[in-house]
C-alpha cells in the first residue's frame, strides 16, 4: 500500500556510487517509510534518499532514529502496518541493532536494508568486510551481494519483489562492499519509473496487515508447543525462495532485457575448468581479470561470483563446481575457531560438495579484512595454489591467509 | 592504455570540489566514448577537517569497465599519476593522510612526463623547491588563484572545478579534449561562464608550464613509517598511549594547517587564553610566562588569534611562507630584533579575507582578522 503515488521518474545514464544507486532504486520501488540513523559507509543512502523527499522525487515518511536498533524497529512495524519500508546500516551499528533484525525474519516483514559492508569493532575500522551482513546467516533473511552500483540499483527491485511475495515474506538485505563499491562512481543505466511499475507490485501483506479492521496479534509469547512448528514454517520459506527467485529473474528479463544468465551467481569460464574460486563482491574484479591471464597461458581455471547467500544455492552450486578437481573459496570474513579455522562462505562451500562422491577439494583464502585490497597478483596466487592443490597431494592446510604482515614492512615501498 | 587523475584536497573543506572534478572526468571522458570511474582513496574515510585526502579517476580508451576496475578498483591508493591535482598550494609542505603514512610529498605519485596543476597565488618558483626531487622531469603547471574551501554541506561555485578541468585538458589532452570539456560544462546552468572559464584556464595552462628537472626540488626529509607483522605488536587491540603532558610523536598532524600563527612576544601579554584555547595543545609554557608554538603539531584552527586579547600579536599566515617548523620562542631568545623582523615579514602578507557564516541566519559578512 503506497503512501502516495509515485513520482514518474525518466529513464537515465547517470555517474553513481553504489549507494546513489540504491538510492536510485529505493526511489523507483516507490518506499513508504525510511528509517535512518547515520554510520558510514552506508550513510551516503540516506543522504540521497533524504535529499529527494526535499526535492519532492520521492514521497516517502523519513524518521531519523536515535540509534540503530530503533531503526530497525520502526521499519518493522511500518512494515507490518502495510508501508514498503527501507532501512539499512554498516558494521558495528548493523549489531547493534541485531536483535529487532532477528525479529524482523521471525516476524515475516519484507523489509529491505542496505548493509555497507564494514568491519567489526574492535578495533574501529571503516573497510570493508563481510562478517556484519554474514552475521545473519542462520536468522531468516534473504542475503544477496551486489558487485556493481548497476547491480545494487537492481537487487534492490528484485529484493521487494522476492521478499514481499506472499510465499517467502522474508527481510532481504542487500550487501555492497564499503568504500569500494559504496563511495566509487560508475556510470549506471537507471530504469524508467513505469518499467519498474511493470516489474515490481504494490505491497501488500494480505491477512497478515496489522489493522483495527483486521484484528490480528503478533508475535504473542508462546511456550514449548509452538516454537518448533513456526520454526519449520520460516525454513520451509526460504526453501520456497528459490521458486520465487527464478520466477523474479525471470519476469525482470522480461520487462528489462536479459541482465542475468542465472539468479544465484555469475561464472567466468567455469565449464572445463580444474580449479575454480568463488568469492561475494568486488574481489570478483581482480579475480576475472586473473582468470583472463592465466587462461592466455592456458591454466583451466575459472571464477564464481556468487550473489546470493541466503538461500544458498546448493544444487545450482554443486553442478557448476562439481567438476573440478579443486575449489578456492575467498572469504572476506574471519570465522575464529571453526573447523580448519576456515570462513564463512568457506564452510558453505565445503559443507555443499561434501555429498558428491570423488568430488573437487576445497580450500580457504582469507584475505581483504578491514579493507585491505586483493591486488590482481594475489588472486592469481590464489588460482595457481588451487591449481596445485587440485593436481597434487590432498592437503590438510585447508586456510591460507592472504596479504596479512608476515613481517615488517614500510608502508610505501 | 589506463590514464590515472588524482586530486588531491583538502579532507572536508574541498570534498564536493574534489568529488566533482573528479565525477566530471568520468561523465567527459564518456562523451569521447572512454569508459572510466572514479573514487576516493579509501583510507581517508572518514575525513577530518582539513587532512589532505585523495579522489581519483581513472580513464580508458581500450579496455572495458571491467578490465579498468580490476586494474584500478578496490586499492586503497593509486599506483601512479598521470596528472596530479593539487587544489591546495599548503599541500606542498606535506600530506598526513588519516590512516597515517607519515608525511609523504604531495608530487610522491606524479610519474615521469606527468603533469602537477597546483591552485596557488605562488609563482612556480616558490613551489618548486618545496616539491619532492624526482630522477626524472615531469611539468608544473600553476593555476593562479586563491584556495578554494567550502564545508562539507555547502559548495564554493567560484569556478575552481572549471578551471581545473580545462588545466587537466591543457597538460593532457588524451584524458579529455577542452571542447569536451566546454561541451560538457554548456550542459549546466551558467553554462557559458563555465565553459569560458575552463577556456581561460586552458589557454594560461598552454602558454605557461614549467618543466621540473631531477636537480629541482627537495631531498624528502622525512621516512616513511614501516608496520609491524601481525606478531610484531601487542594482542587486545591496545596501544601505549601519549604520555601525559606529552605529543604523539607518531602523528603530529601540522600538515593539516594552511596557515600558522606568528607570535610577537614583545607584544605578549601573557593572559595565557592562547595556551588554554588551543584545541591541540600545541602552545608550550616556557620561563618568563610566555608561550611557544610547537608547530609541528599546530593544526593552524587560528583560535589563538582569535582569542588573543592584543592586537597583532597572534597574526595568521599562509603556510607556504615557512619551510621549518623551529621554535619561535628560541628563535627570539636567540636573537629578538632578528625574530622581530622576521614576523614583520611573515605578516606582511595577510591571507584573504573569507566570507563568516555564523550559522545563525545573520547576513553573511567578511571575517573580522585583527
Amino acid at each position: 500500500m503506497a503512501i502516495a503515488p509515485p513520482v514518474d521518474i525518466a529513464a537515465r545514464e547517470d555517474l553513481l556510487t553504489g549507494c546513489q544507486a540504491v538510492a536510485e532504486g529505493v526511489r523507483l520501488a516507490n518506499v513508504d517509510v525510511i528509517a535512518a540513523y547515520p554510520i558510514r559507509p552506508y550513510t551516503e543512502v540516506m543522504d540521497n534518499l533524504s535529499k529527494m523527499i526535499a526535492d519532492g522525487t520521492l514521497d516517502a515518511e523519513y524518521i531519523v532514529a536515535d540509534s540503530e536498533h530503533s531503526q530497525f524497529e520502526i521499519v518493522k512495524h511500518a512494515s507490518a502496518v502495510g508501508a514498503r519500508a527501507f532501512a539499512g546500516s554498516s558494521g558495528t551499528g548493523w549489531l547493534y541493532g541485531y536483535e529487532a533484525l532477528v525479529v524482523t525474519a521471525t516476524d515475516r516483514l519484507p523489509v529491505l536494508y542496505l548493509v555497507g559492508n564494514r568491519a567489526l569493532d574492535d578495533p574501529g575500522a571503516f573497510g570493508v568486510e563481510h562478517n556484519d551482513a554474514l552475521s545473519l546467516r542462520d536468522m531468516g533473511w534473504l542475503l544477496c551481494w551486489a558487485t556493481t552500483a548497476q547491480e545494487a540499483l537492481e537487487h534492490v527491485l528484485i529484493g521487494y519483489r522476492v521478499a514481499e511475495d506472499l510465499r517467502v515474506r522474508m527481510p532481504m538485505a542487500l550487501a555492497l562492499d564499503g568504500a569500494f563499491l559504496t563511495h566509487s562512481q560508475h556510470i549506471v543505466q537507471v530504469p524508467a519509473a513505469e518499467a519498474v511499475r511493470r516489474f515490481l507490485p504494490t505491497y501488500d501483506p494480505g491477512e497478515h496487515r496489522l489493522h483495527p479492521d483486521n484484528p490480528i496479534s503478533v508475535a504473542p509469547q508462546v511456550n514449548e508447543d509452538w516454537v518448533m512448528e513456526i520454526r519449520r514454517q520460516n525454513w520451509e520459506a526460504a526453501r520456497r525462495a528459490k521458486v520465487v527467485i527464478a520466477e523474479a529473474y525471470q519476469e525482470f528479463a522480461e520487462v528489462f532485457g536479459p541482465r542475468y544468465e542465472t539468479p544465484y551467481f555469475t561464472e567466468t569460464m567455469t565449464k572445463d575448468a580444474d580449479a575454480i574460486l568463488i568469492g561475494l563482491g568486488t574481489v570478483a574484479m581482480p579475480a576475472v581479470e586473473s582468470v583472463r591471464r592465466l587462461r592466455a597461458e592456458g591454466k583451466r581455471v575459472g571464477y564464481i561470483n556468487l550473489r546470493w547467500f541466503r538461500p544458498f544455492p546448493t544444487e545450482e552450486l554443486r553442478l557448476a563446481l562439481g567438476h573440478a578437481k579443486a575449489v578456492g573459496v575467498i572469504d572476506r570474513d574471519f570465522a575464529h575457531g571453526a573447523p580448519d579455522g576456515g570462513g564463512v562462505l568457506f564452510h558453505d562451500v565445503r559443507s555443499c560438495l561434501y555429498p558428491i562422491g570423488d568430488g573437487p577439494l576445497a580450500i580457504d583464502f582469507i584475505a581483504g579484512l578491514g579493507g585491505r585490497d586483493i591486488s590482481i597478483d594475489e588472486t592469481t596466487a590464489m588460482f595457481e595454489k588451487t591449481l596445485a592443490v587440485g593436481t597434487g597431494a590432498p592437503t590438510r592446510e585447508f586456510v591460507t591467509w592472504v596479504g596479512v604482515r608476515e613481517s615488517e614492512k614500510e608502508v610505501r615501498p | 592504455m589506463i590514464k590515472r587523475v588524482e586530486i588531491n584536497y583538502r579532507g572536508v573543506f574541498q570534498k564536493t570540489l574534489g568529488r566533482k572534478i573528479g565525477g566530471d572526468l568520468v561523465l567527459i571522458a564518456r562523451r569521447l566514448d572512454k569508459v572510466g570511474f572514479s573514487n576516493g582513496r579509501y583510507s581517508d574515510a572518514p575525513e577530518r577537517n582539513g587532512l589532505p585526502s585523495k579522489y581519483f579517476t581513472f580513464i580508458s580508451s581500450t579496455m572495458t569497465e571491467a578490465e579498468l576496475e580490476a586494474e584500478c578498483g578496490g586499492k586503497l591508493d593509486i599506483d601512479a599519476a598521470d596528472v596530479t591535482v593539487v587544489l591546495d598550494d599548503t599541500l606542498l609542505a606535506g600530506v598526513e593522510p588519516w590512516a597515517w603514512h607519515g608525511i609523504r610529498p604531495v608530487n610522491e605519485k606524479t610519474q615521469a612526463g606527468g603533469a602537477l596543476i597546483v591552485v596557488s597565488r605562488h609563482a612556480p618558483d616558490d613551489l618548486v623547491p618545496r616539491l619532492e626531487r624526482k630522477p626524472y622531469t615531469y611539468h608544473l603547471a600553476v593555476l593562479a588563484g586563491e584556495t578554494s574551501l567550502s564545508g562539507m554541506w555547502v559548495f564554493r561555485d567560484d569556478l575552481t572545478h572549471e578551471r581545473v578541468l580545462g588545466a587537466i585538458a591543457a597538460v593532457d589532452p588524451s584524458i579529455v579534449t577542452i571542447e569536451a570539456v566546454e561541451q560538457h560544462l554548456l550542459t549546466r546552468a551558467d553554462g557559458t561562464a563555465r565553459a569560458a572559464a575552463a577556456r581561460a584556464a586552458y589557454d594560461e595552462v598552454t602558454t605557461g608550464t614549467t618543466t621540473v628537472q631531477p636537480t629541482d626540488g627537495r631531498v624528502w626529509p622525512f621516512e616513511a613509517p614501516s608496520l609491524p607483522s601481525w606478531q610484531g605488536f601487542r594482542e587486545a587491540a591496545t596501544v601505549v598511549a601519549v604520555p601525559r603532558q606529552g605529543r604523539n610523536v607518531t602523528f603530529p598532524r601540522g600538515t593539516s594547517k594552511t596557515e600558522r600563527p606568528v607570535v610577537r612576544f614583545d607584544l605578549c601579554t601573557k593572559c595565557t587564553l592562547c595556551w588554554l584555547d588551543c584545541p591541540d595543545g600545541a602552545f608550550d609554557p616556557v620561563a618568563g610566562g610566555h608561550y611557544d608554538v610547537d608547530y609541528a603539531y599546530c593544526s593552524g584552527c587560528g583560535k589563538c588569534a582569535e582569542v588573543c586579547p592584543v592586537k597583532d600579536c597572534i597574526v595568521m599566515v599562509d603556510e607556504l611562507r615557512f619551510d621549518d617548523t623551529v621554535s619561535p620562542w628560541a628563535a627570539y631568545q636567540r636573537d629578538a630584533p632578528a625574530y622581530l623582523a622576521w614576523a614583520e615579514e611573515k605578516t606582511s602578507v595577510r591571507p584573504p579575507e573569507r566570507p563568516h557564516v555564523s550559522g545563525r541566519m545573520a547576513p553573511v559578512t567578511t571575517s573580522s582578522r585583527s
